[in-house]
């Protein structure tokens, strides 16, 4: 009986903590309309206040990113922190589907103590020290929205007027006509993929929208500019164009027009239209190409073919003014008897020639008899 | 030829393959009594050639690789104090051998070269107050390497002059090279034996006392070591300005010394004008003092040599 009265105690106590964590913080939400029309700047404030303040709470908290919407985060506000913390955030939502919408959140409660953010803040660039928290995610209840539809045909949604600008009217053959068309105003970002029909019988010259947007409170105030240019080898003409909007504040239909157009060309002479620097001549049949390669091989072979013979001849007279002015070979021819040609031998390189020398001794000091000329010749041949 | 001489020649090349140029020098330098100076490269088989000699004659053999810390007490020895009996004593340096390797001996500073300036010419050494004779035979084989001429000491002109002979060793050929190579790869070289006693290396000294050289040719010998000196009498004038000094008297006697050796080992009785011109090149090229006019012009010792020799009528 002790025991279960034990268990319940503890129990109990578990309970409380799970139901004080769960009311850490309150949440209030905003929408400044819930029925929307389609690209309709729709405002959402949100604000969190922490209702347990023996903790130090933090948040980290956006709206899920959805192909239903999109919204911009345009101000957030924490007007106290740590043991009270208090949170205001706005953001601006344009719904991008008609009919029933959710906007879906993501919110992380961390809570941490004083010693922590204590800890966190003793660090410094070169000793980064983290805060430790306990995260929880807090699941939120979607916020449902029922976009209305738009009126047929409606491009742009918003307050907006257009600008349009032809440089000239007159133009040559060819010759490229610059022409801008700038929308502004205020509502969802007026991008179109077409200004012009697709099906125009000129060409026409395209560039990137140059878009410059500011979200605010009150939606968000747009200005594009479509830079293109239109050419054509005749004259043509360019057709009104009408885009059709639709302002949610006022709840109507207007057009947006370029008035038609008409652009005279004149013939421009052909002459001025080629690219002399940059276009390449037409090709020909041209078989000189064949005649210069066979020239320039041959000439190849020709210069080669003198400098190998050069080489050859170079190196075959060298060797021919060696042998013949060797001057130990001359020495050598003009030796007359065995004595002079003894001391030549003795004079270089007596190992050499120890045969030679050992035939001429023998003549010289011994009894043979030896036949000069013969040595003479056995000598030569060795060089 | 002797054929004590055929012996150790066959002997030397069990172990040594080709350089016949330097185990003629050696072989005279031993009969003659003369020190040997050779240059080469390094891997030429100097150590082999003369560790070969003196196994095949039964000699003490010693080697010294000089260098440029060696002291002359590293060669010749030192006197050494005993604590035990506050006595000294001599220990005798490497010096004390019959065959010597002077390896590298231009590596060494003069105060070490000049140490074995006694040793060479008197055949003894003075270790403190005492001295010592140096058993015969004694030849000292000095190397010195052509190649590297930084870090080197040049040797004194004194000490070049009481080398007999300097001999240069090439490489060897193509042929001798494949059996060395071969025979270095198997190991197959030869123990070499000993083939001649002290005793009868003397008597083979004595032998070469008694090879004749002509009055003629001693006047022929007179005559190179003059035109060495004085080449314009001879006329060689226009090697003059090449020589700064002519050979000394030592060359002469060298150069009669190693004719006669070299005579006995071609094992003739007699000198011929062909043995000074074998040996000629050798005993003088290390006596000639070329002049900076020759050293300029690339002109050696060995150009000088032949003009004289091809200029010098034999008899």
């Amino acid at each position: 009986m002790k025991h279960n009265l034990g268990k319940m105690i503890r129990l109990f106590i578990a309970l409380s903590f799970i139901l004080l964590s769960a009311e850490d913080f309150t949440y209030d939400f905003h929408l400044d309309k819930r029925n929307p029309y389609l690209k309709e700047p729709v405002i959402l404030t949100l604000d969190l206040k922490q209702s347990n303040h023996d903790v130090v709470l933090l948040f980290n908290f956006d709206l899920q990113k959805s192909e239903d919407y999109f919204f911009q985060r345009l101000d957030t506000k924490e007007t106290d922190t740590h043991h009270n913390t208090q949170i205001h955030y706005v953001y601006l939502i344009y719904p991008l589907k008609s009919g029933d919408i959710n906007i879906t959140f993501d919110l992380i409660k961390k809570i941490t103590t004083d010693e922590s953010v204590a800890y966190s803040f003793s660090g410094d660039r070169d000793n980064v020290k983290g805060l430790v928290t306990i995260d929880t995610k807090i699941t939120l209840p979607p916020l449902p929205l029922k976009v209305k539809k738009l009126p047929e045909n409606t491009a742009l949604v918003g307050d907006f007027r257009l600008i349009h600008k032809f440089k000239t009217d007159q133009a040559e053959a060819y010759e490229p006509i610059p022409f801008e068309v700038k929308i502004e105003g205020s509502g969802y970002p007026p991008l179109l993929d077409n200004i012009l029909p697709k099906d125009v019988k000129f060409t026409v010259f395209k560039e990137n929208p140059i878009v410059n947007s500011i979200h605010n409170i009150q939606g968000t105030k747009s200005s594009v500019l479509y830079p293109m240019a239109l050419s054509n080898n005749r004259s043509f003409n360019l057709d009104q164009i009408d885009i059709k909007a639709f302002n949610p504040k006022t709840m109507k239909s207007y057009i947006l027009t370029v008035p038609k157009q008409h652009f005279n060309i004149s013939k421009a002479d052909v002459n001025t239209l080629v690219d002399k620097i940059d276009n390449p001549k037409p090709l020909e049949s041209d078989w000189s190409w064949q005649t210069t390669i066979l020239t320039t091989l041959l000439s190849y072979l020709v210069v080669f073919a003198a400098g190998y013979l050069t080489a050859i001849s170079v190196k075959w007279k060298k060797k021919t003014l060696a042998q013949k002015d060797d001057p130990f070979k001359k020495k050598i021819e003009s030796c007359k008897d065995e004595r002079s040609l003894l001391q030549v031998l003795m004079a270089a390189d007596s190992k050499r020639f120890t045969k030679n020398i050992e035939i001429l001794e023998d003549g010289l000091y011994g009894d043979g008899k030896i036949n000069f000329k013969r040595v003479k010749q056995e000598i030569l041949e060795k060089l | 030829m002797n054929e004590k001489i055929i012996q150790l020649k066959q002997e030397l090349s069990k172990a040594v393959i080709g350089q016949e140029t330097m185990i003629e020098g050696l072989l005279i330098g031993l009969l003659s009594d003369g020190h040997i100076l050779i240059e080469g490269v390094p891997g030429l088989a100097k150590t082999t050639t003369i560790n070969a000699l003196a196994k095949a004659l039964g000699l003490d053999f010693k080697r010294i690789q000089f260098t440029p810390d060696l002291l002359p007490s590293d060669i010749i020895g030192a006197q050494i104090y005993n604590p035990q009996d506050h006595s000294f004593s001599i220990k005798k340096g490497p010096l004390f051998t019959n065959l010597l390797l002077a390896d590298e001996i231009n590596r060494a500073p003069a105060k070490v070269q000049s140490a074995l300036l006694e040793v060479m010419q008197e055949r003894q050494v003075t270790i403190a107050d005492e001295t010592f004779k140096i058993d015969s035979p004694f030849l000292v084989m000095a190397t010195q390497n052509p190649i590297e001429q930084e870090g080197v000491y040049a040797l004194p002109e004194a000490q070049l002059d009481r080398f007999m002979m300097k001999l240069v060793v090439k490489h060897n050929s193509e042929e001798e090279e494949l059996e060395i190579m071969r025979k270095g790869a198997a190991k197959s070289f030869k123990e070499v034996e000993k083939v001649l006693s002290i005793e009868e290396l003397h008597s083979l000294q004595n032998e070469l006392e008694k090879i004749h050289i002509d009055k003629e040719l001693e006047q022929y010998i007179i005559q190179l070591i003059s035109a060495t000196r004085d080449p314009a009498k001879f006329g060689l004038a226009n090697i003059t300005q090449n020589i700064m000094f002519g050979v000394s008297p030592r060359a002469s006697i060298d150069l009669y010394k190693a004719a006669k050796a070299k005579a006995f080992l071609r094992g003739n009785t007699f000198v011929t004008p062909a043995d000074i011109g074998y040996v000629i090149h050798d005993v003088f090229r290390h006596r000639i003092v070329l002049s900076y006019e020759a050293r300029a012009k690339g002109i050696n010792a060995d150009e000088i040599i032949s003009k004289i020799v091809e200029t010098l009528a034999i008899p």
